[in-house]
């Protein structure tokens, strides 16, 4: 059955996904939630918890105020702690239960605008999908909301979007060949670094999280993005290398994923097939690669592979005679493997070679 | 006198029972204590089924994870069609539990169930999930828990009906009078004076934290004792022995000696010549050795560390020592008595909420402080800390001592507070 894991862990979830891209952002993101999302997510997809503060707090939803639609208290509790914490802007994450009885978040966002004067915008989120789809929201709600036209570009200015420690737990960031760093969405930033974003003349899109944001600012601002992790400190488009239907399967996130597929086929000449195991996916997979939902279709995909480059988790439900490499994911595999998670911009790290 | 809309109040302007407004809720990351998922393992050969939406599943299945149990625990995901098509969500329970144990290399004998939040706000038919799942699996013992905190502001915790729903499991066996168990804590009893007096009086011991078998931990249907010393559990005490026709006791860790000595004379078991006054002078000469030791060190303590964490304060404030910040969101009807005396004794003592969204820029001194609990330690940013949540399964005067002697310990060992306090469970293994 699809919905049904018998050993793997969930990735983690969109809720906390926003979370940890707005996280360095200077803003105060609330999920409308009774408990656990919080703890959740500060225990188990978040790194930068205990030394870098950010704004995240729940509502603390009773079943009361829930049944009655009791948003008063909601809107009163975020005024008050506004008041007091002094946040750049205002994020509200949905949660299943505001979701089944249809809260208007869009409309609280309004009142929240109202009586605070800041900023405030929702991001769609019901902690049914993965943390991929969370980030992306967050960071495209974030372009639409607090962007505005640039006073100045900057020449060769580049923009990392769809940076953060579910997928990304290192902040080094190197670009060579002339190009310059203006805005990081959202490792090792601020809420100055990330408005300064229009400045730049292109976006790179580290992740699929970044893709939605990029493809707003190239609508609305004509910053073009090319999507992969920048090689060398140069952008460049993984979707661009040729690579062939093979037996040896890179699972994970497909911007990730597909970077070090290209990589790898680009130095050694060697093919992996990216198995995308989370959600954004539209435009990212070559013909050779795939999607897989879930811990039953993922068992099935890699059933007759040869080498396997993953989470240690998923070595749990592969075939015991793949050769595996371990890319420990912290979006999977959270703490378990997090001081093994190694800077996926230096591939000869954790990719032998031949 | 109002609500405190800050973090902090003193004690002498603080209200009963809820010092503090409620609003938003930040969340300190400090770990120690026990969820649901902690607690269901302590049944033997138990696996846990949790049906839920991704991010609420996260947490629960990385705490097994970092257990090193996946193989006991397995998950259903909920996703936005079980919300919007009648019946969806009960056929997914069912069908979902039936595929992961049909996964399982060996049908296990104890399954427990957690439905969530949006199972009761569907208005789904649990009674019949549970009749459909115990007709395909007759030789498995369900467990009804529930995984829902939307319900805990305002009634019942879910851990504290799951350990209720982990004890009616437990089967009425002949009464054996030479049988006590202790019941409903996480931490088995440790340096506890039932413990002593129970080997006192003859009696074979069991705990329900302490079971290695499903068979020992069904066995405890034969105790004619209860001994509940945890306040979650206390709902779970009550219900087996109201349903076994047997006695309980009710004595969570108390620092007043009268509330000590009553409660062990109330039990009925015989006690050794001289146990109150040696069990009482020894507590005194270990005090007296904690503020030789401390002197005017500032302590403080939080409510994850103690079940009374008011009466150690009142404990150690009589005794001298510069207790200066309890860490605690609302105070337990049982400390009323407590809370008085110290609002009457000693109003400066500051009480400090764990959850207030000021708590996110802790303001922290460089002094050295002496805290008792995780939470104390993190918002103090300490490393001489008490190690400790729920007790640790102390009891009496020589729980009591044995608590001042880990203060002594933690002043003169600071600990990694910043490797410890991520950790989940106290006293489960961690794999990270």
């Amino acid at each position: 059955m699809r919905k049904t894991y018998r050993i793997l862990p969930v990735y983690t979830g969109d809720v906390s996904g926003a979370a940890s891209a707005l996280y360095e952002f200077g803003g105060m993101t609330v999920i409308h939630d009774p408990s656990g999302c919080n703890s959740t997510y500060n225990t188990h997809d978040e790194t930068r918890w205990f030394d870098k503060e950010s704004l995240i707090y729940i509502s603390g939803l009773n079943d009361i105020d829930a049944i009655t639609g009791n948003d008063d208290k909601f809107i009163n509790d975020i005024c008050s702690a506004a008041e007091r914490m002094k946040p750049r802007f205002i994020a509200l994450a949905n949660s299943p239960l505001p979701y089944l009885n249809g809260t208007d978040f869009k409309g609280i966002c309004r009142v929240l605008e109202e009586k605070t004067g800041l900023p405030c915008f929702y991001v769609n989120t019901n902690a049914m999908h993965d943390y991929s789809k969370g980030q992306s929201e967050a960071f495209l709600s974030f372009a639409k909301k607090m962007l505005r036209g640039p006073e100045r570009k900057v020449k060769n200015g580049v923009n990392i979007i769809g940076m953060t420690p579910l997928d990304l737990t290192s902040t080094e960031i190197h670009l060579s060949g002339g190009y310059e760093l203006v805005s990081n969405w959202g490792l090792n930033t601020s809420y100055e670094n990330a408005v300064r974003a229009t400045e730049a003349e292109l976006n790179i899109a580290v992740s699929s999280s970044g893709i939605a944001a990029c493809k707003y600012m190239q609508e609305e601002y004509g910053i073009p993005y090319v999507k992969g992790l920048p090689w060398d400190g140069r952008p460049c488009d993984y979707t661009e290398t040729v690579r062939e239907k093979t037996k040896n399967y890179i699972v994970g996130e497909p911007v990730i994923s597909g970077s070090v597929a290209a990589y790898i086929k680009t130095k050694y000449g060697i093919d992996y097939n990216v198995i995308a195991a989370t959600e954004i996916t539209d435009g990212l997979l070559s013909g050779c690669d795939r999607k897989c939902h879930g811990e039953e279709e993922l068992e099935e995909a890699l059933k007759d592979a040869e080498n396997i480059i993953a989470d240690p988790m998923v070595r749990l439900i592969s075939p015991a005679n793949a050769d595996f490499i371990e890319l420990p994911h912290f979006a999977l595999s959270g703490r378990l493997y997090l001081k093994r998670i190694p800077n996926l911009m230096k591939p000869d790290l954790y990719y032998p070679g031949i | 006198m109002p609500t405190s809309s800050d973090e902090s109040v003193r004690i002498g302007d603080a209200e009963f029972p809820k010092p503090f407004v409620n609003g938003l809720e930040f969340n300190a990351p400090v770990h120690g204590t026990w969820n649901i998922v902690h607690i269901g393992f302590r049944i033997p050969e138990a696996h846990q089924i949790y049906i839920c939406a991704d991010n609420c599943l996260r947490g629960v299945v990385m705490t097994a994870a970092e257990m090193g149990e996946l193989g006991r625990f397995s998950s259903v995901v909920l996703e936005e069609d079980d919300m919007t098509h009648s019946g969806r969500i009960e056929e997914t329970t069912i069908e979902g539990v039936t595929d992961c144990l049909r996964k399982l290399s060996k049908i296990p004998p104890v399954v427990i169930v957690f439905p969530v939040c949006v199972h009761r706000f569907m208005g789904c038919d649990i009674g019949y999930i549970y009749k459909e799942l115990e007709k395909r699996f007759p030789d498995v013992i369900f467990i009804r828990g529930f995984m829902d905190p939307v319900m805990q502001k305002r009634g019942t915790t879910p851990d504290q009906r799951l350990r209720k729903a982990m004890s009616d499991i437990i089967p009425k066996l002949p009464v054996k009078e030479d049988t006590v168990a202790f019941a409903g804590s996480d931490m088995p009893a440790s340096e506890n004076d039932f413990k002593k007096i129970l080997e006192f009086n003859a009696k074979t011991v069991k705990d329900t934290a302490a079971c290695r078998t499903l068979e020992e931990y069904l066995s405890i249907g034969e105790s004619s004792l209860f001994i509940c010393q945890y306040p979650a559990g206390l709902m779970a005490a009550k219900a087996i022995t109201q349903r076994l026709d047997r006695k309980y006791i009710y004595c969570p860790l108390s620092f007043d000696f009268d509330t000590v000595e009553e409660e062990i004379r109330q039990s009925g078991l015989s006690v050794p010549d001289g146990f109150f006054e040696d069990g009482k002078e020894a507590c005194i000469a270990e005090m007296k050795k904690l503020k030789d030791l401390i002197k005017d060190t500032p302590v403080a303590i939080d409510y994850t560390a103690v079940p009374k964490p008011l009466s150690l304060a009142r404990f150690l404030k009589d005794n001298g020592i510069n207790v200066r910040t309890v860490y605690l969101d609302a105070v337990d009807g049982s400390e009323k008595a407590d809370f008085e005396y110290l609002q009457k004794n000693f109003p400066e003592l500051i009480l400090h909420s764990t959850m207030h969204v000021s708590d996110r820029r802790p303001v922290r001194s460089n002094e050295k402080v002496l805290a008792a609990g995780q939470k104390a330690a993190w918002f103090e940013g300490t490393g001489y800390f008490v190690n400790i949540i729920e007790g640790g399964g102390l009891y009496g005067f020589s729980g009591i001592c044995e608590f001042i002697r880990l203060m002594e310990d933690a002043f003169n060992n600071g600990k990694d507070m910043r490797d410890i306090v991520p950790r989940k469970g106290l006293g489960c293994r961690s794999c990270i």
